[in-house]
């Protein structure tokens, strides 16, 4: 509050916003820390994935009582947030960020932040911000390098005018190939978050409009400047096409950054019985189960299962193996 | 001409170097750099369908022309988080 830019008035417009996290692992756990201690006053923190002990190297909201809690991220984060900030409110949802339940994730959300580890989903936050007038911060860390990119719709370039096709497959490394040095994490969600500070205290005159491109390694950093992007005919922010958002592109499989897993989802399906499954499942192999989640090892693999049918098969990477060990014991 | 490419995150590591030096004919534009990059460094080629160039700090669309001294870099997408 005594930052003279932002003031009694800016301190105030952050206590009455409402934020969307959209994935908090390693840049999630940096964002919702940060905004939660800035008094944000309604984090919705959305992630698809469980704890494991290797992420305690960079996602810095947990620690190893979490890891043991076999709690989801978005559950422990809340813990974690609530006890940091109490006078805030925040909401855990335990869900895959898809174009079913993107629109219903943003109700009442004054902006985004991006804390994801795929470009498909931001690809999805990117259409999602320009239909529905809803700011959002790009960021993406890989080896000692990161990248942001603050996206204002009707004001900045969007993510599809600098890249108008979305990475194929296999041609961006994950952390599992390349790995991640803790502090590029913590340099590219503070930017993210700082340009949060400054849209929802109505300061959108002070953000950056350029793609920041840090090389920690080597100390540098770069600024490319997008003015020529604006009024380039792109495809989403100018025709105004959201084929993510529309379900047309965007599969329901992924290969988890770091993880060697794979996901498979099944957005519209019915919710299944943990509880039932766990009994069916006894016999096969070890099963343990919380309410959020039911966690079955069998031969090399891990496989976790949510109530919405979603599971993350741990021991591979490869996605046809996932899906064959899934229709093997949980079914399709 | 010949021109230097300064090479960034998964680029760096599939071309083997930092820098990228490619021979492209006067006047030649972006485009023609992303072409003259997948023949000098085939491994670069599916990645270089996704990158952004930068010419002296600033966003080069395809048919922007290059000259000897331009500051380039080729930055592909960073996914991690």
């Amino acid at each position: 509050m005594r930052y003279a830019p932002l003031g009694r008035l800016g301190q105030e417009r952050l206590a009455a916003s409402k934020v969307l996290v959209c994935g908090c692992g390693a840049l999630g756990s940096v964002l919702a820390n940060t905004l939660a201690r800035a008094g944000v006053g309604h984090l919705r923190i959305v992630d698809r994935d469980f704890l494991e002990l290797n992420n305690l190297q960079r996602q810095v909201l947990y620690d190893e009582h979490d890891v043991a809690s076999g709690l989801p991220k978005a559950v422990a984060a809340r813990n974690k947030l609530q006890a940091i900030n109490s006078e805030i409110e925040v909401e855990a949802v335990v869900a895959d960020v898809d174009h079913t339940n993107l629109a219903e994730l943003l109700d009442g959300v004054d902006m985004m932040l991006d804390g994801t580890d795929n470009f498909e989903t931001r690809y999805l936050l990117n259409d999602a911000s320009i239909r529905f007038n809803i700011p959002w911060v790009y960021g993406g860390c890989i080896g000692a390098e990161g990248q942001t990119m603050t996206i204002v719709p009707g004001e900045t370039p969007c993510l599809r005018c600098l890249m108008p096709e979305s990475p194929p497959p296999g041609t961006t490394p994950t952390c599992d190939t390349a790995g991640i040095l803790g502090p590029i994490i913590n340099v590219i969600a503070s930017i993210e978050a700082c340009e949060a500070l400054k849209i929802l205290s109505g300061h959108r005159d002070a953000i950056n409009r350029t793609l920041m491109v840090f090389e920690l390694w080597d100390s540098r950093l770069r600024q490319v400047k997008l003015d020529s992007l604006q009024g380039v005919d792109c495809a989403t922010c100018q025709q105004r096409q959201f084929p993510w958002l529309d379900g047309q592109r965007g599969s329901h499989t992924a290969i988890l950054c770091g993880r060697n897993a794979v996901q498979l989802s099944f957005p519209g399906r019915q919710e299944l019985s943990l509880e039932n499954l766990a009994e069916k499942l006894q016999s096969v192999g070890n099963v343990t189960r919380n309410p959020f989640l039911l966690r079955l090892a069998v031969d090399e693999f891990l496989i976790t299962v949510f109530p919405d049918g979603r599971a993350i098969i741990g021991g591979t990477e490869d996605i046809m193996e996932a899906k064959t060990v899934y229709a093997k014991y949980i079914g399709n | 001409m010949k021109v230097e490419v300064k090479l960034f995150a998964v680029a760096k590591q599939l071309a083997g170097a930092d820098t990228a030096v490619v021979e492209l004919a006067d006047a030649s534009t972006v485009a023609d750099l992303r072409a003259a990059l997948a023949r000098t460094y085939p491994p670069l080629a599916p990645t270089l369908a996704s990158v952004v160039f930068a010419v002296n700090a600033a966003y080069a669309d395809e048919q922007t022309r290059l000259h000897p001294h331009d500051e380039i870099a080729c930055i592909p997408p960073v996914s991690g988080g």
